[in-house]
């Protein structure tokens, strides 16, 4: 059986979920500008949009997070904890990309050695509903990455929005506890099939065509290659790609200390800034873009695919879209084909470093 | 809770003149109220900007510059320099939303003890009727998610997942 | 619109080629076909038979003056509209290059068109955009739209009185006439009568926005100090952590750290992914730099900046 879920019913169901969960769901800031957040009003939630600014996992892991506070008040040191989590959570609207993040994501705070209390506090019980993407943009490449605009993998519950309702799916024994909520009805046979010409229409549309397969291999002999001398020139050195993505995920942690008490925060760092690796000493094993470039692109399509068996992109295209100077992550995915690397070879003078 | 309410003032006095000039209102006994905290600098040229914003940012109600009159720098044009720096940083702190008054600069000589008492007079006043710093101080750490659980002994707080 | 376009593209490029061949310069720094519409990017030439690949139309919005500090050991020829010719007056003041290292190639601006503006007036996504005319021609899956130019201009664009390069070794257009579509912004002077809480209000809420990526402060040319106050950890002036009174205190000294030394082309705006109302805080200190000093950056080769300098007859009536 198919459900669906009326739009005018939609303020309601959010409401019956915000008593029993944590709902955090696109909301905007200003025009064009939006962020996952807690909801406190169902209105706030902006499903209109497509992916917003700022990934989904700010949910599970938080720009700016405090791992606990100190104090000390005479001679008694008093520490307080803030791993816990009040209420189980609920993402609504992420896209298949960003669903497709979190699970990359798991795989690096919750993986077999390392488990991170604070990130699985808030990740597990969480449940991920995921909204089909019926209009991939021309910088998307999710089918690219392993993903595509209707993957439903990761999710536990799948809408895909027909313009007046939602076709509901429920995927997981998680999603399943909602089967019997009162504001899923059936779908008819009409909707269904309008569900699947969406689908087949938005799926032809998602650039499948850049060459990530293969990658981490190609890659394999890069480190010194001339490619990553021209590759940077453009970088400006912020942070708006690694900020921005999904899957990134490096931190700094930090005290922030007053006189007697303070709070030990972990906040998104980014390869990309030279602080990153510079040395107590002064000494910057990163010294200039270059290094740093490589670094981001490495760390994604080299590194990241040994560690953990895929690559740490998921195709959303955000790091293009909001790149100040357009340096775009498609472009030198194409650039280590073998086509490629011929023509890096072609361009860079080596006598000119 | 207005009534107690004293407001904290951040002095920033030059070496030659002004700092001297407190040191005379203090010699010869002039009063002035208790409010003002005092940070010697070498000039009042030597202000960054960063040292008005990060006092503000810690909860001082307001900051007082002050330096040699014009003229009478002892590195010449120190003052000068100053001078422009408060004049712009000043305008665009009140652009910003900051109240009038919050910062204020002043010149007082190494002979004006008498000055300097009346400068922290108005200056404390002032500040008296904008009541306590609201905007811009940073607040004691906004609570991130989730239940705050106390703990006891430190050992607790060891790694979760052993 | 189009053509005077073409005929700038053509000249750069012409241009580019010479100095590449005589190896006057060692690269050339200037705008190439970006990767979706809208967009151009910043493009860098060695191989005189390369340069084909740079470009001119109403969407080279970066600011190349930025590029200078990374090819600081080069000589650089570099396309530069009338912001980006101020901005490397305005570091040449500073002493951040040697004489004779750069070549600027000037182009008297046609004001730049804001690309979101345009995303805006249109549903659905844009997959084709070209000049024609006086016009901005969109198409996507859907429609076809036709935008006048001149409603889409940056903020920064609008004001700007100075889009002729004030200097430049040579002139590839011809210089335009000097007037500014509008004196001052209308939001930023509906801002400055607000009262003093509401403007707080709107800063705060500008800022809270942020996300501390720096793009603001990458995009901008007059940013490069060795160390900036926000990584500086002794002293440490500021937390890295997103608590508002962090994020305003960035934005605060960002900005008055560009106090006379602003052109106002707008980079940081520009580059903000959050759309950040940015030029609204410097176009406030130029402004009071012109008043007070009667200064405008990068527009006298040999003036210092106003901080860095004095008067003895400086305002000082508010000071006790």
């Amino acid at each position: 059986m198919t459900l669906k879920l009326d739009k005018k019913d939609l303020k309601a169901f959010l409401e019956t979920l915000m008593d029993e969960y944590d709902l955090f769901a696109p909301v905007q800031l200003a025009e064009g500008v939006s962020i996952y957040k807690k909801i406190d009003r169902p209105d706030d939630v902006d499903l209109s949009t497509s992916n917003p600014q700022k990934p989904a996992k700010e949910v599970f892991f938080p720009q700016s997070e405090t791992m606990f506070r100190y104090e000390k008040a005479g001679k008694q040191q008093q520490m307080t904890s803030t791993e816990g989590v009040e209420k189980k959570r609920v993402i609504l609207g992420a896209r298949p990309c960003d669903i497709q993040a979190v699970s990359i994501l798991d795989d690096v705070f919750l993986g077999k050695e390392y488990k991170d209390v604070y990130y699985g506090n808030k990740r597990n019980g969480t449940t991920l509903i995921g909204l089909a993407c019926n209009h991939p943009l021309s910088t998307c490449f999710c089918p690219s990455a392993g993903g595509g605009p209707f993957l439903r993998k990761g999710s536990d519950i799948f809408l895909i929005d027909l313009g007046e309702t939602f076709i509901v799916e429920l995927l997981t024994e998680k999603g399943m506890t909602f089967q019997k909520n009162k504001f899923f009805k059936e779908a008819n046979t009409k909707e269904i099939s309008l569900a699947q010409e969406i689908e087949e229409k938005a799926s032809k549309k998602a650039d499948a065509s850049v060459p990530i397969e293969g990658i981490d291999r190609r890659s394999d002999l890069m480190m010194e290659s001339p490619f990553w001398d021209r590759m940077h020139e453009k970088c400006i050195g912020c942070g708006v790609c690694t900020f921005l993505c999904p899957t990134c995920h490096c931190f700094d942690i930090v005290d922030e200390a007053l006189t007697n008490k303070g709070q030990r925060v972990r906040n998104w760092d980014s390869c990309l800034f030279p602080l990153y690796s510079q040395e107590t000493s002064g000494h910057n094993p990163r010294p200039t873009g270059r290094e740093r470039t490589r670094q981001r692109l490495m760390h994604k399509f080299n590194y990241f695919p040994k560690n953990f068996g895929r690559v740490a992109c998921v195709g959303c295209g955000r790091c293009i879209l909001y790149c100040p100077v357009n340096f775009d992550i498609r472009q030198a995915i194409n650039l280590t084909s073998a086509k490629g690397i011929r023509k890096v070879k072609d361009q860079v003078d080596l006598t000119r470093r | 809770m207005t009534d107690q309410w004293e407001p904290k003032i951040l002095a920033f006095l030059c070496n030659w003149c002004s700092y001297a000039g407190a040191d005379l209102a203090g010699t010869a006994r002039i009063q002035y109220p208790p409010n003002i905290r005092v940070i010697r600098v070498p000039c009042s040229g030597r202000i960054n900007p960063l040292f008005i914003l990060k006092a503000l940012q810690s909860g001082i109600d307001g900051v007082l510059v002050s330096g040699c009159h014009p003229g009478d720098c002892h590195y010449l044009s120190g003052n000068y320099i100053g001078r422009r720096k408060s004049a712009t940083l000043k305008r665009f702190l009140e652009y910003l939303g900051f109240e009038e008054g919050r910062v204020q600069f002043s010149w007082v000589s190494a002979a004006e003890g008498g000055k300097f008492s009346q400068v922290v007079g108005e200056v404390v006043q002032d500040i008296k009727k904008l009541g306590p710093a609201q905007r811009f101080v940073k607040k004691e750490a906004q609570g991130s998610q989730g239940s705050r659980v106390q703990v006891n002994s430190i050992k607790k707080l060891g790694p979760s997942n052993p | 619109m189009e053509e005077r376009s073409k005929a700038i593209q053509d000249r750069i490029r012409e241009k580019a080629r010479e100095l590449l061949l005589n190896k006057t310069v060692d690269l050339i720094i200037g705008f190439g076909e970006g990767s979706f519409p809208l967009r151009t990017t910043p493009r860098f030439i060695r191989d005189p038979e390369k340069t084909d690949r740079l470009i001119w139309n109403s969407f080279c919005e970066n600011n190349l003056a930025t590029y200078l500090h990374k090819f600081n050991k080069f000589k650089v020829g570099i396309v530069v509209k009338g912001c980006d010719a101020r901005s490397v007056i305005a570091l040449s003041l500073e002493k951040r290059f040697k004489p004779d290292q750069l070549f600027l190639m000037g182009v008297p601006c046609q004001r730049m068109v804001d690309r979101r503006k345009v995303k805006r007036a249109v549903k659905g996504e844009i997959l084709r955009a070209f000049e024609q005319g006086d016009q901005i021609v969109v198409e996507g899956e859907e429609f076809k739209t036709i935008l006048k130019r001149d409603d889409f201009f940056y903020p920064s664009c609008q004001v700007c009185i100075h889009r002729n390069p004030i200097q430049a070794d040579v002139l590839v257009g011809d210089p335009v006439e000097e007037s500014p579509l509008i004196e001052i912004h209308p939001e930023i002077q509906e801002f400055a009568k607000k009262s003093a809480e509401e403007r707080w209000k709107y800063f705060e809420k500008e800022s809270s926005r942020c996300i501390r990526c720096y793009a603001c402060r990458e995009a901008c040319p007059m940013c490069y100090c060795a160390e900036c106050f926000v990584d500086s950890s002794n002293p440490k002036w500021i937390e890295k952590s997103l608590s508002p009174s962090d994020l305003e205190f960035y934005h605060i000294v960002r900005a008055y750290h560009q106090t006379g030394r602003c052109t106002g082309c707008g980079a940081c705006e520009r580059a903000c992914p959050m759309e950040i109302r940015l030029t609204y805080l410097t176009q406030k200190l130029n402004r009071d730099v012109k008043e007070l000093f009667n200064y405008e950056t990068g527009i006298d080769t040999k003036t210092l900046p106003p901080l860095s300098t004095y008067d003895m007859e400086d305002k000082q009536d508010f000071i006790k």
